[in-house]
């Protein structure tokens, strides 16, 4: 690994997540080969940015205004055309201006659909997705939203996901 | 299939394919309105879900920063910090719960 994963964080979350990464032990990795080429396969995007459209539900600030331990493990559903115009970001530990100035920057839906157009993938999915990446008692996540995210998906005939953190 | 700015740890977890890119947090597909440098990365998070031969395929993207770690933190810098920071400024002793992962079971939704 070339890259110094810590190389843009601060002091102290440099020394937490470098002690996250130590401490983590690995099971069996779960794998899926692409069961058609990409150009055929319809792929769906996954930010952790905390997106929500202005006629969905916020990712609960509050309540981790008042628990700051606690982060907001549910899912909004992010339909393809969705735009900056559309949505906010919620996530209260990255810079949102980024994001909120060119959706793209954390959910590239407009640079999917050029790749399909490209024929470097078959379609996007009309349904995207967003959790809040400030998460840091998984279970919730890991039991409820992924499962449903992943029958959504299923139902969408999605073949791929990109999973694009923030 | 994944994406990273903090490769190390998201190996830890372990993941089926990862991609590695030196970008700051809140900017994994890089600076707002940049479509030609967005794509490249998302064209090739996609084609190593082709391309990845088994789990834990890695690849690291060469794409450098334009800023400094110092001056990509100034930026953000008028933003109000996020409540953890808050919390543990106020009382420095509970980092050591966050850095041992201790985290206290959640409140109940009020």
């Amino acid at each position: 690994m070339s890259i110094d994963s810590y190389r843009f964080l601060d002091f102290a979350s440099r020394q937490v997540m470098k002690a996250w990464a130590a401490r983590q032990e690995r099971g069996v990795i779960p794998f899926t080969p692409l069961a058609k080429p990409l150009r055929e396969c319809t792929i769906a995007l996954i930010s952790t940015a905390g997106v929500a459209r202005h006629d969905d539900r916020p990712f609960d600030q509050e309540r981790e205004r008042r628990d700051p331990w606690w982060g907001d493990p549910t899912f909004r559903l992010i339909p393809l055309d969705t735009t900056e115009q559309d949505a906010r970001i919620y996530h209260m530990h990255i810079d949102p201006r980024f994001g909120q100035a060119d959706l793209d920057v954390v959910l590239p839906m407009r640079r999917l659909t050029e790749l399909a157009h490209e024929g470097i993938v078959g379609r996007p999915a009309p349904r995207h997705y967003s959790i809040m990446g400030y998460i840091l008692d998984p279970t919730e996540l890991v039991e409820k939203t992924a499962p449903a995210l992943a029958d959504r998906m299923r139902a969408d005939d999605v073949d791929g996901v990109a999973l694009v953190p923030a | 299939m994944a994406l990273s700015m903090i490769p190390d740890l998201t190996r830890a977890v372990g993941v089926p394919r990862l991609v590695g890119i030196s970008y700051p947090m809140g900017r994994p597909l890089g600076r707002p309105h940049d479509a030609d440098g967005q794509r490249v990365i998302l064209r090739a998070m996609l084609e190593l879900l082709a391309t990845a031969p088994g789990p834990d395929t890695y690849v690291e993207l060469p794409f450098v920063w334009p800023e400094s770690p110092a001056q990509a933190r100034n930026a953000s810098k008028d933003l109000p910090p996020p409540p953890i920071v808050t919390l543990l400024t106020r009382k420095p002793w509970l980092l050591v719960n966050l850095y041992n992962g201790r985290i206290p079971h959640p409140a109940p939704a009020a």
